[in-house]
């Protein structure tokens, strides 16, 4: 009888054996084999696995804002012609834009034969008698989760907002009037989604409304309008609470409700 | 592919660097475990995380857009693990473990003092057991760990390291080997 090897039998006890069902034949028969294989799986069993030390729920956070600085930004490549036509047909197409764009061309065609059509029907009906009206109810539109898409787009336009900021020409008078405006319109806004936040049980959200309530009014309500030294004085304290990368964070998550009907009523 | 890590990836190669934070923030805690139990050093596994993912942001352009990120930056991770585990350890794939290990030495020492049993019950076998896969190379090491810990199969073990799935085989073998070798004698004397 040939024995298996303790290749063999690593194998076996990992779940990767090349003939399993061979192995355990030559197991059950050969008494050896079957000790040695238990004394392996035992050995095994004993070696602990190495715990990592708790992260926490920030930890993510922390390597982003060691590492982002360091970090290029890729500038988007445009092209011209037709490979420029060609590979902006394949992003699509790989972005999923493709089929989008081809449901959008669909409904466009639906739209057009269907007002093609009524217009007809309209004008055979002014010919005719009006006959009684008969009016179908409507079905029923099913149940969208109109909180969460507000506050995704809250948050969509937060994020912008956010972005403009950040990326403000201090010396440039021009884009401070309208992120003033801009600041005000949120704000209120902002407030409605606090109030709504407020009921339920999400401290990472109403943390981060809170925050950017506080950033909002003080943009909003600067004596004087904004200058180079407010704008400069609100980009440090968007930075120190790392609240751009906060809102980002919070849309991602909040998208993701927005995408499931069922969840819609949780905010 | 999950959409949210797609349509980051996506942002960041259209010019939106902070996208990328999603995807550190999404992936770090298991990129931080895997390091973690490769070097087996807290310092060096936040070093890891951080060179992974720097890593993988120079790589992005060339990612595969129906490939799994995760599993991408997983095996960027790996690699970043090993590197630090080789360069922390000099060039010690060549080397085979022996009782001659003064790592382990100082081990038995230890054992010899505190006695087997108390050894058990302490828990001071965990030490050991770091000890032992200390005294594995850098390849052994983290094959082992993919493994024994990760439960990954060889052909992910060979994928993560850059090697054929049969070396990944052979270095699973030659760890566990080593490590049975090392850990016998706490056995024998309970």
């Amino acid at each position: 009888m040939t024995h298996l090897t303790e290749e063999e039998m690593i194998q076996q006890a990992y779940g990767e054996g090349e003939n399993t069902a061979a192995v355990e034949r030559h197991l059950e028969a050969c008494p050896r084999c079957a000790m040695a294989f238990t004394e392996l799986k035992r050995d095994l069993a004993e070696i602990e696995r190495i715990e990592a030390p708790p992260r926490d729920t920030r930890y993510g956070v922390s390597v982003w804002a060691a590492i982002a600085d360091a970090l290029p930004v890729y500038a988007p490549k445009p092209r011209s012609g037709w490979a420029g036509a060609f590979a902006a047909l394949w992003s699509s197409h790989r972005s999923g834009l493709w089929f989008k764009g081809l449901g959008y061309a669909a409904a466009c065609a639906v739209l057009v034969s269907s007002a093609f059509y009524a217009g007809r029907e309209w004008q055979k009906r002014q010919q005719q008698p009006a006959p009684v009206a008969h009016v179908e109810p409507k079905p029923q539109a099913p149940r969208q989760p109109i909180v969460v898409v507000v506050l995704d787009d809250h948050l969509d336009r937060s994020e912008r907002f956010l972005v403009e900021l950040k990326h403000a020409d201090l010396d440039s008078s021009g884009m401070v009037s309208p992120l003033r405006e801009e600041a005000r319109s949120l704000l209120a806004a902002n407030r409605v989604c606090r109030k709504n936040v407020a009921k339920t049980d999400d401290p990472d959200l109403t943390t981060a409304l809170d925050h950017l309530d506080s950033l909002l009014a003080d943009a909003a309500n600067e004596p004087g309008g904004l200058n180079a030294k407010s704008i400069a004085e609100l980009q440090d304290k968007m930075n120190a609470e790392g609240l751009l990368f906060e809102v980002r964070v919070l849309r991602t998550r909040i998208g993701h409700r927005a995408a499931e009907p069922d969840k819609g009523g949780t905010i | 592919m999950d959409m949210n890590d797609h349509a980051a990836i996506q942002a960041v190669l259209a010019g939106d660097k902070d996208a990328y934070g999603a995807l550190v923030i999404r992936h770090s805690q298991t990129v931080f475990r895997v390091a973690y139990r490769i070097t087996g050093n807290e310092a060096d596994a936040e070093d890891v995380v951080q060179e992974a993912f720097l890593r993988g942001y120079r790589k992005l352009e060339g990612f595969e857009s129906r490939a799994n990120f995760g599993t991408w930056i997983y095996r960027i991770a790996v690699h970043c693990a090993l590197d630090s585990v080789k360069r922390r350890r000099g060039d010690q794939d060549s080397r085979v473990g022996d009782a001659n290990d003064p790592e382990l030495d100082q081990v038995q020492v230890a054992d010899q003092a505190a006695g087997p049993e108390r050894l058990l019950l302490s828990g001071e076998i965990s030490s050991v057991q770091l000890a032992a896969l200390h005294s594995l190379t850098a390849t052994e090491r983290t094959a082992f760990v993919l493994r024994h810990m990760e439960d990954r199969t060889t052909a992910e073990i060979g994928a993560a390291l850059g090697i054929d799935p049969n070396a990944a085989k052979q270095a699973v073998f030659r760890a566990v080997q080593k490590m049975r070798r090392r850990l016998a004698p706490l056995r024998v004397t309970t």
